[in-house]
């Protein structure tokens, strides 16, 4: 304990005592590290705030269920339960539908709506009606009794401003309905779904307003304690062969995992400003040992043993990262406003639908941000205090610094790094360990450390190697700079190599998203092609499970000869764990307008097999994840048909969760079952006339003679909606990669301040031995863009590289997906000098602080 | 006494230099009147804090008065602007320091040679009479080591051979001798000395050992800011 104290007592005065006299350094570094942490940490807790809601909102949906009934494709036939009911083994069981609807022209979001059996219902999931006129009871008999009536949890109600009694228009896919409120629940169980947007109304409504007639979407068992799984297996086999038994966690370990495929993805880019903060942190602690090896020297003398040395090093590290921190919780709190709005958004738009009200503080994610930002500050403080320690006590004895100590071997290092880059590709080939990209993240961590290890050795040469040129060409003050430069060791390699980090992850962002937008761009213009779009009313957010109705269709017929209409229908369907779409197209009108995106397969010989219903084409994503290529057969049963056909094609296809499936939709219904249309696709015959007034005039058309009842988006409005979802899903990308940039500047900034002040002698002997104050300016600015510039080219470099791997790599194992790869020149080259232009002026202060104190003075001073 | 005596090279009228720390002025030299002949070698003694140093970098030009007269080799120290200062230093004075002051990224030649590079000289113009001085000083073999490589002594006779590069008129060496042992601190005294003569400079040390009494024409005392007469 004693020991303890004496060496808090220690730390305050050889270490904070030093902090509080370089304030601005350290206040840099602590704004750095925690710039770094309140992204790392806010991130994390946003995606956090997701999987939590929606897990959430699964759980308290799939209720005390243990098993589901489902029917991929399709419906579950109603008639089941009497079935299972009258199983011994089955304790209850209870159907249920969900769909998301909206009231009728109010500008409101959709919410959901749960159509149940009360009575059924009732031991399988928590719901309690709001007793306020103590008619509880009454209610949910009303519910079974009353057609057309509902209950809204009370945020919804307070959402709508509605109350029991009042009534409202809810639409759907089928048609209007008035609906009247029957009372409220309360806030707990069932009413927490959802973000709270649900309401709860009896099966026999929502078929009547669905149309879903004996249908139901599945059906919850709870089966008894003592069930073994060969009842199970017994039960299975009471139920028709389409229809598949499933844990009710199925459904919800699939969304989880695409969630936190996408949170590792955000944790590790957002770690990316933490991992530059670090150079911060190596740089002020590798500045303090080297800038009082006296100071070291003479605590040694004194008696601190070479232990006390390294831990006050270490303890400054911890210190830096423990005050950077606290610093973040500010910092974080406005941060997680727009980042929280940002990714719900993106895993709403990619994965599962999120509803995030409130943002939950998970105490084990605080603990786990407060040890990585302080464990990687320990982590690079470490070698910085290995070097104090190795201080000798006799060094205070001596007389000031005689100059420089010799240099250590910057060809090791650089062998070293070599070594490192060496192993990226072999890394990069292994494939994903539990299903996350870990070896292709392992490849870039090696590329960062072996271009920052190279770092001093380039330095050397190329200052080296421009030396003599410079003197002749541009003058003494760019000679000197590089001769500083080629000598300073590894406190500007440091530097230098946050730079290149920063920057690498700027070019290589830049041109994956470049590429990504472009092929997306691409593959919008070929696949989604069409001139209207029209699906069943709220559609897309029902994943277009509802048919468009008949009479629609109908009435659609009349304008046959003036457009081409392709209907689709599409099926969410999962192989194995991984959720996809089976797709079904009129292959034949879909060609003579529009194309796939190929990538492996002869498109000239699959496009005939296609149409003619020989095979299916599935997509990158659907191949990668499943291990299905070319010549392999896909297998599935949808509804009562087993489909099994062979694998024609791979076509490249970015649509919400990627998994894609195409098949030939007339050919389906021959040779399986018929299907109804989920979706329709029009093409004017004429493509000379003016095709946006000719789309506005059929859109007005179809809304004068059908009113309100289907979803209709115009092609050139479709495209543009995918690109702007592109570009917001992006958004919280740059913004994570501006604030890298933000802490490389300013690991560039403190380094030249501290290279300054370091050397405020030398420059002052310089001014001494004749230099003009412009000289020792001219020569700061030189060092700058020594440093800079390398920085610069090798983090170009560096992140061509990164490109690759997070092209071929990282997203073909986060997402399953790859792009063309293309550079936009445009946007790296106008990005160079700007990034060359911000890192000089951080040199700026470094220059001013030159002459701060009396030539004379630091002359004299030993 | 050397034959240009008569000439005065530096002319001091009620020199004063206040440093302010804070609140508070500290003295470090004060109505100092001063008349020094080209050729002279001049002995400032003094102890610790007495202003050697502060009459020193006046004379240097490293910092400029805040009272008094200071003329310098025709130049007023009072009124010369900074680009002129910067001539001053390149062309009238060199400077010795007690702790050598040498660039440690640059090797001994290099150290030499910048003074004259700064000054625009070429870089053959500069090797040339870097090497007359090298050969003079007997750091023939030491031309490529950094000064971390040298001994005490060997890093003082680069700092003078540094200080001489641009024929300065006046040599300023402060404490040249504080870091060296003895033997090597009679060296230094015996190379400024031999400058003095045979290369007719005007020498200025600021010293508190003794080593450089019989050499000089001149002695000055200083004790608190003042001059107290021949010590």
């Amino acid at each position: 304990m004693r020991n303890l104290l004496f060496f808090f007592r220690l730390f305050i005065w050889f270490s904070l005592r030093n902090m509080r006299k370089h304030m601005g350094r350290a206040a840099t570094v602590f704004f750095g590290i925690a710039l770094g942490a309140a992204v790392f940490t806010s991130v994390r807790l946003s995606v956090n705030a997701s999987l939590d809601s929606f897990s959430k909102s699964m759980d308290l949906i799939a209720g005390r269920a243990d098993h589901v009934l489902t029917r991929p494709g399709g419906y579950v036939p109603e008639n089941l339960i009497a079935k299972l009911l009258n199983h011994p083994m089955i304790q209850n069981a209870s159907p249920v539908l969900s769909t998301y609807t909206r009231v009728s022209q109010e500008a409101s979001e959709p919410f959901l709506l749960i159509g149940f059996d009360p009575i059924l219902d009732r031991p399988m999931r928590q719901w309690q009606i709001d007793d306020q006129r103590g008619q509880k009871g009454i209610v949910w008999l009303d519910l079974l009794k009353e057609p057309y009536t509902l209950i809204l949890s009370k945020p919804l109600a307070r959402q709508l401003m509605r109350t029991p009694g009042d009534t409202l228009y809810l639409e759907h896919a089928r048609q209007k309905a008035r609906f009247k409120i029957l009372g409220m629940l309360e806030v707990s169980g069932l009413s927490l779904a959802e973000g709270g947007r649900i309401a709860l109304t009896d099966i026999s409504t929502f078929q009547e307003f669905t149309g879903l007639f004996g249908k139901v979407d599945r059906i919850d068992l709870k089966l008894k304690s003592f069930a073994t799984a060969r009842d199970l297996a017994e039960i299975q086999g009471l139920l028709p062969e389409s229809i598949q038994l499933n844990p009710p966690t199925a459904t919800r370990d699939s969304g989880q995992m695409m969630i936190r495929s996408y949170q590792l993805n955000l944790s590790i880019l957002s770690f990316a400003s933490l991992f530059v903060g670090m150079f911060l942190v190596y740089s002020l602690v590798a500045l303090n040992a080297a800038s009082r090896r006296h100071e070291l020297a003479i605590l040694r003398a004194t008696g601190a043993s070479a232990d006390h040395v390294f831990f006050i090093f270490l303890a400054e590290g911890a210190f830096l990262g423990i005050l950077g921190w606290v610093v973040a919780i500010p910092l974080g709190h406005f941060l997680i406003k727009y980042l929280l709005q940002g990714v719900s958004q993106t895993i709403s738009t990619l994965f599962v639908r999120v509803q995030v009200e409130t943002l939950g503080l998970s105490i084990s994610e605080v603990i786990f941000s407060f040890a990585v930002t302080v464990g990687i500050s320990i982590l690079a403080a470490y070698q910085p205090a290995r070097e104090a320690m190795q201080v000798p006590p006799k060094e205070a004895l001596e007389i000031s610094q005689l100059g420089m100590r010799p240099r250590k071997s910057a060809g090791q290092l650089a062998f070293a790094g070599l070594i490192c880059i060496l192993l990226v590709l072999p890394l990069s080939r292994l494939p994903a360990l539990l299903d996350m990209p870990l070896p292709g993240y392992l490849a870039i961590l090696l590329l960062f450390v072996g271009f920052a290890m190279l770092a001093p050795w380039t330095l050397q040469r190329i200052s080296h190697s421009f030396s003599s040129i410079l003197l002749k060409r541009v003058g003494i003050p760019a000679y000197l700079a590089s001769r500083y430069v080629r000598d300073s060791g590894t406190r500007t390699a440091v530097s230098v190599g946050a730079l290149i980090t920063a920057v690498a992850l700027f070019a290589a962002l830049v041109i994956m998203i470049y590429s990504f937008r472009q092929t997306v761009e691409y593959w919008t213009y070929e696949t989604i092609k069409g001139d209207l779009f029209l699906t069943s009313k709220m559609g897309e957010i029902n994943r277009f499970r509802y048919p468009i109705p008949q009479q629609v269709i109908d009435n659609l017929q009349d304008y046959k000869s003036e457009v081409d209409i392709l209907p689709n229908r599409r099926m969410f369907l999962t192989y194995g764990k991984f959720p996809y779409e089976f797709e079904l197209l009129d292959m034949q009108g879909f060609m003579q307008y529009a194309s796939f995106f190929w990538l492996k397969g002869d498109p000239q010989k699959i496009r005939p097999m296609l149409k003619r219903g020989e095979g299916v084409i599935v997509s990158e994503v659907f191949s990668n994840r499943t291990g299905l290529g070319v010549g392999d057969d896909f297998k599935t049963q949808i509804e009562e048909s087993y489909v099994e056909l062979p694998i024609l094609g791979i076509v490249r296809d970015y649509r919400t969760q990627g998994g894609v499936v195409f098949y030939s939709m007339p050919h389906f219904d021959v040779r399986y079952h018929p299907t109804c249309w989920g979706g329709l696709r029009f093409f004017f015959k004429d493509r000379s006339q003016d095709l946006d007034l000719a789309v506005a005039t059929l859109r007005n058309d179809i809304i004068d003679r059908m009113g309100d009842r289907v979803d209709m988006y115009s092609g050139k409005g479709l495209r543009s909606a995918v690109l702007r979802i592109f570009d917001e899903t992006f958004a919280v990308t740059t913004v994570l990669l501006l604030i890298a940039l933000v802490i490389a500047a300013l690991g560039i900034t403190t380094t030249l301040t501290v290279l300054v002040l370091e050397r405020s002698r030398q420059l002052n002997t310089l001014f001494a031995v004749g230099a003009s104050f412009r000289q020792i300016r001219t020569m700061i600015f030189w060092e700058a863009a020594f440093l800079v510039v390398i920085g610069e080219l090798a983090g170009v470099i560096c992140g061509f590289i990164l490109s690759y791997l997070l092209v071929y790599v990282i997203n073909r194992q986060s997402f399953g997906w790859t792009f063309l790869y293309g550079v936009n020149w445009t946007a790296l080259g106008a990005s160079i000098p700007l990034i060359i232009m911000t890192a000089l002026a951080a040199a700026l202060p470094a220059v001013k602080m030159v002459f701060r104190k009396p030539p004379a003075t630091l002359l004299r001073e030993r | 006494m050397n034959q240009n005596t008569s000439i005065p090279v530096i002319s001091a009228k009620g020199l004063t230099r206040i440093y302010t720390l804070g609140d508070s002025e500290v003295i470090g030299i004060s109505q100092i009147d001063l008349e020094i002949a080209a050729g002279e070698l001049v002995v400032l003694k003094g102890n610790s804090g007495s202003g050697k140093s502060t009459l020193l970098s006046l004379l240097a030009g490293l910092d400029r008065p805040t009272g008094g007269e200071l003329i310098v080799a025709e130049y007023d120290l009072n009124k010369t602007s900074d680009n002129q200062l910067t001539h001053f230093r390149r062309q009238v004075v060199g400077m010795v320091f007690q702790s050598f002051n040498l660039l440690p990224t640059l090797n001994v030649l290099e150290n030499i040679c910048l003074p004259a590079l700064l000054a625009g000289k070429s870089a053959a113009e500069s090797r040339l009479k870097a090497m007359e001085l090298v050969q003079w000083l007997g750091l023939e073999s030491r031309l490529n080591h950094l000064p971390a490589q040298l001994s005490g002594g060997e890093m003082q006779r680069n700092a003078i051979a540094r200080a001489l590069i641009n024929d300065p008129a006046i040599v300023l060496a402060d404490e040249p001798t504080g870091n060296l042992d003895s033997r090597n601190g009679q060296i230094v005294i015996d190379l400024l000395a031999e400058l003095n003569q045979k290369w007719e400079r005007t020498v200025l040390i600021a010293t508190h050992s003794t080593l450089a009494d019989e050499k000089a024409s001149v002695r000055i005392g200083l004790k608190d800011g003042k001059i107290t007469g021949a010590p």
